[in-house]
């Protein structure tokens, strides 16, 4: 069974976004759209870079969706999904 | 600190990389390497108001007209402290121009040689039209702006004159931070070995060496023109929609390549030449996502693709092609050793840097040059009270390759600019590049 679960992989991913990837202010949250905050190509593929890193899992480009790149937690769903799937 | 508070603002790796394409053409083919972007407006628009805000903005911002020079072994840098208000960017009127055909002198403005030295940075020209319409074009060096840069100069000015900013009022340069999502602190080994890597990385795409329509450098004087195309809203929607059900969500560019490179390969085969591989730099924004950024600063990197003509057949299969190379480039950090190789360009000898760019494929530099750069100056739907009809970038393309095909849309239509040195293509292949791209974007079988 995994550890990571989607709360703890909504933080890593919110914690990525905010600290590494985009320039953000403080009302940034893991509900803020992300695509408004300035989330494009690159800044997707080096976001699933740093989850590979921390889950192993490659997170496949055609589950990049808008509805997934809603908000962090969409996007921690569907990377959560994907860990189940194994 | 602004860059109007400075009295000298040094060059970005990329910048200088830019540069040094700049001084290879002026050497070689006796012009510059400028960029254009052309509004096309409506009825309002008046060429006095702008003539007298850029006299405001060139007097708040010297660095618009600022000589460029290298001082010593330092990288070089915009002189403010040098800058001759003669030289500042005027607003150039023209007489009216019957019809919708692009004025000549948009073109004739990109194959001029404008005196980087002397701080002959920019051109604005104005083309009053039938109707009380107005062409506008914006002619600059390369390095003063990407096209990101060039978008948000625009919208800037137009703040400006709402009153919504102060002239002086520019987002902040960030000079001395690292490019974002580039890595800092490293030393300078880690730095030359990952400079070194991107290297290596470009020299695999010159094996078949690629081969473009322009061929190898030559010196012939630059003669660009180009050729627009803009699709209607319902073709334009349908596009998109394609773009990303093809490409995906936030990789439509990989569509678009795809569609630009069979244009390319057409031409290719109706010639009956061999291109050995189409190698492609696709331009990688890096400016910080979600916020506001310097405006005279060119913040790029560069992702190759190469692709071997025995896969250019399959549309899908060359599209995911382009994705698997693209996950697999930024998977070895290739966008970020891109950058830090670019810095090196700061300090090598301009002909030097461009001379080992050529090297590898013996006088060629890649296929050809191309660039989506999405929706256009999206924050703004009128320029200085004048409704935006149509906007759209005209990058420059030196000599050899020869070729550049640049995208974007604007007002829910997609516009093709196809750069060219006047007579690479005949008039049966500039038709047959046109309309086997109109067929891939449609998806017209």
């Amino acid at each position: 069974m995994s550890e990571w679960t989607p709360e703890k992989l909504t933080a890593r991913v919110f914690e990525i976004l905010r600290d590494e990837l985009l320039e953000v202010g403080g009302d940034f949250s893991p509900q803020s759209n992300l695509v408004d905050a300035g989330l494009d190509s690159l800044a997707v593929t080096q976001l699933m870079l740093s989850i590979e890193e921390s889950t192993g899992v490659w997170v496949d480009e055609s589950l990049l969706t808008p509805e997934n790149l809603e908000c962090a937690e969409t996007l921690a769903a569907c990377v959560h999904e994907q860990l189940q799937q194994g | 600190m602004s860059s109007s508070s400075r009295a000298e603002l040094p060059l970005t790796g990329a910048d200088c990389f830019l540069r040094a394409f700049d001084d290879e053409v002026r050497r070689r083919c006796g012009a510059s390497h400028a960029s254009q972007l052309v509004l096309r407006l409506g009825v309002g628009f008046d060429a006095g108001r702008l003539a007298a805000l850029m006299e405001r903005v060139a007097a708040a911002h010297p660095i618009l007209y600022a000589p460029i020079r290298r001082r010593g072994f330092r990288p070089p840098a915009y002189r403010m402290d040098r800058a001759r208000p003669e030289a500042a960017p005027r607003v150039r009127v023209h007489p009216l121009q019957q019809g919708r055909a692009l004025p000549e002198l948009f073109f004739e403005r990109m194959n001029e040689r404008f005196r980087a030295t002397r701080g002959e940075l920019m051109a604005v020209d104005v083309v009053p039209r039938e109707e009380g319409r107005t062409d506008m074009a914006l002619t600059w060096l390369h390095m003063l702006f990407d096209g990101a840069g060039s978008e948000a100069f625009v919208e800037w000015l137009d703040s400006v004159d709402r009153g919504e900013r102060s002239v002086t009022e520019l987002p902040p340069d960030d000079l001395e931070a690292a490019a974002p999502g580039m890595p800092e602190g490293l030393g300078a080994r880690e730095r030359g070995r990952r400079a070194t890597a991107w290297q290596r990385w470009m020299a695999t795409m010159a094996d078949p060496a690629p081969r473009s329509l322009g061929g190898p450098l030559r010196t012939v004087p630059q003669a660009l023109r180009y050729d627009l195309t803009t699709f209607d809203p319902a073709e334009t929607e349908a596009i998109v929609a394609r773009a990303k059900q093809s490409a995906g969500f936030l990789t439509p560019m990989l569509f678009y390549l795809a569609t630009a490179i069979r244009a390319h390969d057409a031409v290719f085969r109706a010639r009956g030449l061999a291109p050995g591989a189409y190698v492609v730099p696709l331009p990688v924004n890096l400016r910080p996502k979600g916020s506001e950024h310097a405006l005279f600063r060119t913040r790029v990197s560069l992702l190759w693709f190469r692709v071997l003509p025995e896969i250019v057949g399959d549309f899908e299969a060359l599209v995911a092609e382009l994705k698997a190379q693209r996950v697999a480039a930024i998977k070895a950090k290739q966008i970020e050793n891109g950058a830090i190789a670019m810095d090196y360009a700061r300090y090598a000898p301009m002909r030097v840097y461009a001379h080992m760019a050529r090297r590898a494929a013996r006088g060629e530099l890649c296929s050809f040059f191309f660039a989506f750069t999405g929706e256009f100056a999206g924050g703004i739907d009128h320029f200085l009270g004048a409704p935006i009809e149509n906007a759209f970038h005209a990058p420059p393309v030196p000599v050899s390759p020869g070729s550049s095909a640049a995208m974007s849309l604007r007002g829910g239509r997609l516009n093709v600019t196809h750069v060219q040195q006047a007579g690479l293509l005949s008039r049966e292949e500039r038709q047959l590049f046109q309309e086997t791209l109109r067929a891939d974007l449609l998806g017209i079988a």
